[in-house]
């Protein structure tokens, strides 16, 4: 990964220092193990802050809607996926962007790297031939790279960049991959036992939104449960106003999910989010073979009608 | 969502079907009447500490 | 100053004894990490945790608390009248609660209780409860409780300080409080000579921090200067203003107040809330003072950090427990901001030409 960084700053200053860009957005190295910082450069001189490693998994996608200026933006696969998305639901133009593609070899999860090393305090991580070697006071462990992978990333089939005008390497080959055993098991439940299920899983849930505010979909000027002329859901951390939330954001994503994982990676207290946007994402692949962010020219399935759409629910 | 398939009804019926309209209502109350009420998405109160 | 020496067994049967007279707290593992919540009978509290994910603040500060109900229904005698619900007034005893985070409460306690203004549901939750802490033998790499006002052996918050022996607690009573809730444990066994072993540990201990952040200079500054500085839009570029930080955090207090009302019955509650949030400062009218992110991020740090320095004289409104270090998902960090709020000099002022 370190000869990504390095071509990372090379791109960022040739953009920058020949006007092609305003501003390059990328990762810097975190203030902590890891952790990397999304940030943005504006000067040539700045860009030796740029790195990428396998903590980057924020999604820069994110921070792209509403920019004005000309901006150059790392993109591992699914960051570049929502930017397509971000393109076909006019968030932001094409022609803004320099997307410095980075064929990803997938994050890793800062929460199982520090449960592989049963919670001890983490001081250094360093990287190497698929391992990783965790040292702390009194401790140093080495951890099979494939073990502690985001488990979004670990059932990842789009690791390549789908849309760039710069590539950081060649392109890597893609996995074949069965995504929604856990979906399926849920889906077996009858309605009671899911609702339980659901209950359960969001029952540690703070409603501080980090979810919703991670994910580069959630660009509502006002989310619904932030209205208050009217208010459409309590703001307690009644279960049941908690579950609307969470249920509606997932709807509000259906086709447009590229199941990224920010969320969950977001979490400050470990819920599987994506078990709520998984499931309509594999709807939409079973219903509409539609994988979201793939291209920017596609209207997605459910902003757009046609005659053969699945009709089998109307009765 | 854990919602029970028996409260959640789609049709497609047109202006012109007034009939069909009263029958698909009326199949549709008496289905979930037969479920008793709900008791799952139902908030009387906040339940907090 | 009393010492014991009690032994793990003693500690576990005084635990359980103290379910009869309190409502103990304690941290519990849940899923991939530790929470304080209250302990079911037989249940311990968990110490082989290194510090809870949540701060222990909910325990006498829920994140979501009734205030009163009430009826809109005229038919009814009472309605219009505001009936608090019956308050669960039983001692409340936390056990294994950590320095930084005992602190942490003296600090919300200046918000809560004013000369002018006793907020009544903090207050007695308060005053109900007794602070058992647990001496911080091995701080994490991400906490700076010394030089944020606090230490791993503080014992400012707190009535009873225990200092794990492997086999044996030694316990150091602080306070008139704890001395009633070592009693109502059956907790005896002087221990003479175990101050030093507390003096030795706390230096031990404060040896083991190896993060700091400086915020002597920041008395000094100038509010407009520091508030109108260069710097926050890069602080705040990568924050995507979740809660985390502020609901993780044991020192921050801002609620939220709410009327719910279903059908003709309604609830005030009070729910925390975050200076992250747009809602937090959004008028009635629509305006928003704080309509953009970097206002929100600023008056986060401005106000741990500067605001509160100013209002209290009683050092930064955090404690360093490094909870939003490590939890904040885009990795903002308090120590750097508050390092480049410390060592900020105002641009020289120019004339326009």
């Amino acid at each position: 990964m370190t000869e990504y960084t390095q071509k990372i700053r090379e791109i960022a200053k040739k953009l920058l220092s020949e006007g092609k860009v305003d501003v390059v957005i990328g990762f810097r190295e975190g203030t902590v193990p890891l952790m990397a910082e999304p940030c943005l450069v504006s000067d040539p001189a700045g860009v030796d802050q740029l790195v990428f490693n396998s903590f980057c998994g924020v999604n820069l996608a994110n921070y792209l809607p509403r920019r004005k200026d000309r901006i150059a933006v790392v993109a591992k696969g699914c960051d570049s996926r929502n930017m397509a998305q971000h393109i076909a639901e006019n968030q932001i133009n094409r022609d803004q962007l320099v997307i410095i593609g980075a064929p990803c070899t997938r994050m890793m999860d800062r929460r199982k790297v520090a449960a592989a090393v049963d919670g001890k305090d983490i001081t250094s991580v360093a990287e190497a031939d698929g391992r990783l070697t965790v040292t702390g006071p009194g401790f140093e462990k080495v951890l099979d790279r494939e073990s502690v992978l985001q488990d979004n990333c670990a059932i990842c089939v789009h690791v390549n960049p789908v849309l760039s005008d710069e590539m950081l390497a060649d392109p890597l080959p893609e996995q074949e991959k069965d995504r929604y055993t856990d979906i399926r098991e849920v889906e077996a439940m009858t309605p009671g036992e899911r609702y339980a299920h659901f209950e359960e899983l969001l029952s540690g849930c703070i409603r501080c939104y980090a979810c919703r505010n991670a994910c580069p979909l959630c660009y509502c000027p006002t989310c619904f449960v932030d209205e208050s002329k009217p208010q459409w859901v309590g703001k307690s951390i009644d279960p049941t106003d908690t579950l609307t939330f969470h249920f509606l954001r997932a709807f509000h994503c259906a086709g447009r999910c590229t199941d990224c994982g920010a969320c969950e990676r977001a979490c400050p207290v470990g819920i599987n989010v994506r078990q709520f946007t998984k499931k309509l994402e594999k709807d939409c692949k079973e219903l509409f073979d539609w994988e979201a962010g793939m291209s920017p020219d596609v209207r997605p399935p459910l902003d757009t009608f046609r005659p053969d759409d699945p009709g089998k629910f109307i009765k | 969502m854990g919602i029970d398939p028996g409260r959640l009804h789609f049709s497609w019926i047109s202006s012109a079907e007034a009939t069909k309209f009263v029958d698909v209502a009326t199949k549709v109350i008496e289905e979930v009447k037969a479920l008793g009420p709900a008791d799952r998405f139902v908030k009387e109160k906040a339940q907090v500490a | 100053m009393r010492f014991l020496k009690i032994t793990k067994n003693d500690w576990a049967r005084g635990v359980e004894g103290l379910k009869d007279s309190f409502r103990v707290f304690g941290p519990v593992l849940e899923r991939s990490h530790f929470n304080f919540r209250p302990l079911e009978k037989g249940q311990e509290p968990d110490f082989s945790f290194r510090n809870t994910r949540l701060s222990p603040k909910s325990t006498v500060y829920p994140q979501s608390e009734i205030l009163f109900t009430y009826t809109l229904d005229k038919s009814r005698p009472d309605h219009h009248v505001h009936k608090e619900p019956p308050r669960d007034e039983t001692p409340r005893a936390i056990l294994g609660i950590r320095p930084c985070d005992a602190k942490a409460f003296g600090l919300v306690k200046l918000n809560f209780d004013t000369p002018e203004y006793k907020d009544p549901y903090w207050l007695s939750a308060y005053e109900a409860t007794t602070l058992v802490g647990l001496a911080c033998d091995e701080p994490c790499s991400a906490c700076f409780c010394t030089s944020a006002g606090s230490g791993p052996f503080d014992e400012a918050g707190l009535d009873v300080l225990l200092k794990d022996e492997g086999d044996h607690y030694l316990v150091k009573v602080l306070t008139e409080k704890g001395g009633k809730l070592v009693s109502a444990a059956g907790w005896a066994g002087e221990a003479s000579g175990a101050e030093k072993a507390f003096v030795d540990g706390a230096a031990v201990a404060a040896e083991k921090i190896t993060s700091f952040v400086s915020a002597d200079k920041l008395a000094g500054k100038v509010t407009n200067q520091l508030h109108n500085a260069k710097f926050w839009d890069d602080v705040a570029f990568s924050c995507i203003n979740c809660g985390t930080c502020t609901f993780l955090c044991p020192t921050c207090w801002c609620f939220d107040i709410q009327d719910e009302v279903a059908g003709t019955d309604g609830v005030r509650m009070k729910n925390w809330d975050s200076c992250m949030f747009p809602l937090f400062t959004l008028h009635g009218t629509g305006h928003n003072p704080r309509g953009q992110k970097t206002d929100r991020v600023r008056q986060r740090f401005m106000h741990k950090l500067k605001y509160f320095v100013d209002r209290y004289d009683k050092g930064i409104m955090c404690v360093g427990c490094g909870r939003c270090v490590q939890h904040c998902p885009v990795n903002i960090d308090i120590r750097r901001v508050c390092e480049i709020m410390n060592e900020y000099e105002p641009e020289p002022e120019t004339c326009p030409a």
